[in-house]
């Protein structure tokens, strides 16, 4: 029997080469070379004190990027990474992998390995692109790799592999690892950044252990200012004062939190294999809508199924097809709307009526523009099967083998989409069509056509509902609930609205999305 | 009615050649496509179904080319490919009707056709059952019954027989000699047997070429003569498939009876008349032996 560490090497290097040759990890490479060029352009910095950032030495340089690689790669690269489970349950490798003896800790271990290998990957990508870039924009000497690197290696690589076991426990857990997960982790990471700011316990990126070490070199030159404020700075051109930060003592106390954290990451997978469905059908495939009286154990698992009861074997024969009008676009847009909603729970139903109601009842502009604010936020895993739901269920052959199929179907798929945000949102669009507020109508009504046409482009080109998700999830948050000029299209009665160019992106990312179905269906 | 295949090539990005200047001209009734696994039944299937398009060559259906209009020949189609998916959220009258309004359908004679579709495939039983919940077989079934919504005058179908029952594939193999009368169909299978029971014409095709296109009574007398039945002990058999192309073999109490394919048989051999899978093996092992050469 080989042994053990010998499986776990080549299920990690299988999963890891199996990834990183995937577009979504270059693209997330990319993103984070980006902002590693941001930050010796001085338009990503860490603001301390009163107006104060550190002198572009090794040290500086390395804290800096790593502190954007825990909190930027903790973020996107749980969207490249949470599939591992799920691949291997499609390919039916899974099925594979469960006939062995192989133990579902192992199996978790592994997939968290490989989850931090991807996220580690691009880490060594910014370790090895940090030196270049300090040497490029040197304000100060001397050499040292040591300070550049240790922070990659103390604060980063730990908090991936938090994030690639994190990624993983959503992925077994069952609610968590459907797009109810994509949502839900974005606001657990906010939770873990704003946390970590303050106390060691929630610190997964480092925040508190660069922020004190900072503070205590600032306070050498700027005793009063130092104690207010650590922050990131992206974007706009600000004439930062400077102070000369010679890096993190890693003493033995910021070492074993930084170790902790390890532990925890590993933990998490261990946790996870408790609610690993070890490709078991019964617990993998999708719960059926059959009353509870109705269900047994043979529901969940079609091969336990019983056939249909054979009628008496008689000669098959067809009819022709009686001559017949062609359906119109308005029975497509109907069929595609129903399909849009199938499948949702009374509950959502429920929630959805609710909103509905408070958007009519509110007694304020901001409560109302409040529940309009949930009620796009309601229906994003709607939106998000728009575009990709042929790839995601492999009707593609039957779909695009239909007679004038390609811009037929996405046309009805994008006003189903535009229906949902119509509907939902009816509340807030009725009270400011009745008080004739037509700006602030054209502003909603730019955000109806924005969302889901937003939610079709990424569909179309990714082929996967998870990138619509997670951006859509961080705009909402950040350009809508927090109202950033040119980020908010929710519009409403704020100035922070921008209809005409909601408008017009809402038109464009159409044709994106016209011009991606073109690609997947040979003669569109 | 008439499709025709007319020096068709098929390169893949691998620069795999999937198909090699392929042609074919086909009129109404079952054509049986037959080759090994990877020998681009698939590849054809596809660029049929206007699902891909070829590297050269071109398709034409009643003379319409199909890259000057692809909809000439997909308002006529029925389609099962070999892997397809369902959306599991839906039972099978919601799934049927929604591919009916994705092909043109109107509402009211797409349910017709619907109750009657499933009659045929024996799934009405289960209609309001969500799909996620089905067989293998049964989404077979589904898999049938879609393709025949629009009543197409050409039906290809890709392994179609693959996960059903035998009577359900008795069923199947019944309906499409049914269907055969004024329409094309073309039913790509690994199943020899499948093709035997109905097709008016068979296609053999290995390594992306066509190797050979005659009804099927053509093809057996090609190999008439050369099918020749020897027994011998259970130690001989390995080196009898080193000497001769075996087509079957099978353990009786006085030895192991060996099918096999010679010009020139071993000595006491006794001469058997030929099947469409001796002549399936014999036309494939000259192809390849010429291919060798």
């Amino acid at each position: 029997m080989k042994h053990p560490l010998h499986v776990l090497y080549h299920m990690v290097k299988a999963d890891f080469l199996e990834r990183v040759r995937r577009y979504s990890f270059l693209l997330t490479l990319g993103g984070a070379l980006w902002l590693a060029y941001g930050v010796i352009a001085e338009k990503v910095t860490i603001v301390v004190g009163d107006g104060y950032r550190g002198v572009y030495n090794f040290a500086w340089i390395g804290m800096l990027m790593a502190i954007c690689c825990s909190t930027f790669l903790s973020l996107c690269g749980f969207y490249v990474v949470k599939n591992s489970v799920e691949r291997d349950s499609k390919t039916r490798v899974g099925r594979i992998l469960a006939a062995t003896p192989m133990r579902k800790e192992f199996y978790t271990i592994a997939k968290t390995l490989s989850n931090f290998a991807v996220l580690a990957s691009m880490v060594f990508v910014l370790m090895a692109a940090a030196v270049v870039m300090q040497l490029l924009r040197p304000e100060a000497r001397p050499i040292s790799l040591w300070k550049l690197w240790s922070p990659f290696v103390f604060i980063s690589l730990p908090s991936m592999l938090v994030a690639g076991s994190v990624t993983l426990l959503f992925e077994t857990l069952p609610v968590l690892r459907s797009g109810v997960g994509n949502v839900i982790y974005f606001f657990v990471w906010i939770a873990g950044i704003a946390g970590g700011a303050v106390n060691h316990i929630e610190d997964t990126a480092g925040i508190h252990i660069l922020e004190n070490s900072t503070k205590q070199a600032l306070q050498k030159i700027s005793p009063a200012g130092s104690n207010t404020n650590f922050s990131l700075s992206i974007g706009g051109d600000h004439a930062w004062r400077t102070f000369l930060w010679n890096g993190i003592d890693w003493t033995p106390h910021v070492l074993a939190w930084r170790l902790a954290w390890v532990a925890v990451g590993l933990g998490f997978a261990l946790l996870a294999s408790l609610f690993f469905h070890r490709f078991d059908p019964a617990r993998e495939s999708i719960k059926e809508k059959t009353p509870k009286h109705k269900r047994n154990a043979a529901v969940d698992d079609p091969s336990l199924l019983p056939e249909p009861p054979q009628p008496k074997f008689s000669p098959a024969s067809l009819s022709a097809l009686a001559a017949h009008k062609h359906s119109r676009i308005p029975g497509l847009v109907l069929s595609e709307f129903a399909l849009m909603i199938k499948g949702l729970r009374w509950w959502w139903y429920v929630v959805a009526a609710g909103l509905l109601v408070a958007e009519f009842v509110s007694p304020t502009t901001s409560a109302r523009e409040g529940v309009l604010l949930v009620a796009w936020i309601w229906p994003v895993l709607i939106w998000s099967q728009m575009g990709c739901r042929e790839s995601r269920y492999a009707t593609e052959s039957l779909i695009f083998s239909a007679e004038r199929i390609a811009y037929r179907q996405l046309f009805a798929l994008w006003i189903a989409g535009i229906m949902i945000a119509l509907i939902t949102g009816a509340g807030t669009g009725f009270r400011l069509f009745a008080s004739a507020n037509w700006p602030m109508f054209a502003a909603w009504l730019a955000g109806a056509l924005f969302i889901p046409s937003m939610a079709l482009a990424l569909g179309v080109w990714t082929g996967s509902g998870k990138f619509f998700e997670a951006l859509y999830t961080i705009w909402w948050y950040v350009g809508a609930l927090h109202q950033l000029p040119t980020l908010d299209f929710v519009g409403g009665s704020r100035p922070s609205s921008s209809p005409v160019l909601y408008l017009s992106l809402a038109v464009a990312l159409f044709v994106a999305s016209c011009i991606g179905r073109r690609r997947q269906v040979a003669y569109a | 009615m008439n499709l025709t295949i007319d020096h068709v090539s098929k390169r893949y990005r691998a620069n795999t050649l999937a198909l090699q200047d392929f042609s074919l001209e086909l009129g109404s009734g079952i054509l049986g496509l037959l080759g090994p696994n990877g020998a681009g039944k698939t590849t054809l299937m596809s660029i049929l179904a206007t699902i891909t398009k070829p590297t050269s060559g071109s398709i034409r259906w009643n003379g319409t080319d199909l890259a000057a209009d692809p909809n000439a020949i997909r308002n006529v189609l029925g389609y099962l490919p070999q892997d397809f998916g369902v959306y599991p959220n839906l039972n099978a009258v919601e799934f049927l009707e929604y591919l009916a309004a994705v092909k043109g359908l109107d509402a009211s004679a797409s349910r017709r056709r619907i109750d009657e579709l499933l009659n045929l495939v024996n799934l009405t039983d289960v209609r309001k059952r969500p799909l996620g919940g089905y067989s293998g077989g049964m989404r077979q079934r589904i898999g049938i019954a879609q393709a025949l919504l629009n009543d197409p005058k050409l039906l290809i179908v890709d392994e179609p027989t693959a996960g059903l029952d035998p009577e359900e594939r008795v069923r199947f193999r019944n309906l499409l000699s049914d269907l055969s009368g004024d329409r094309i169909v073309i039913l790509s299978t690994h199943i020899v047997s499948d093709v035997e029971a109905t097709a008016t014409d068979i296609a053999l095709i290995s390594q992306g070429k066509l190797v050979a296109h005659a009804a099927p009574e053509d093809l057996l007398r090609a190999v008439e003569g050369k099918v020749w039945e020897w027994v011998v002990p259970s130690s001989d058999v390995t080196a009898a498939r080193q000497r001769y192309l075996i087509s079957n073999t099978t353990r009786r109490s006085d030895g192991v009876h060996v099918r096999l394919l010679a010009s020139e048989p071993p000595p006491e051999t006794s001469q058997v008349a030929p099947t469409l899978e001796d002549a399936y093996l014999f036309c494939l092992s000259e192809h390849r032996a010429g291919a060798a050469a």
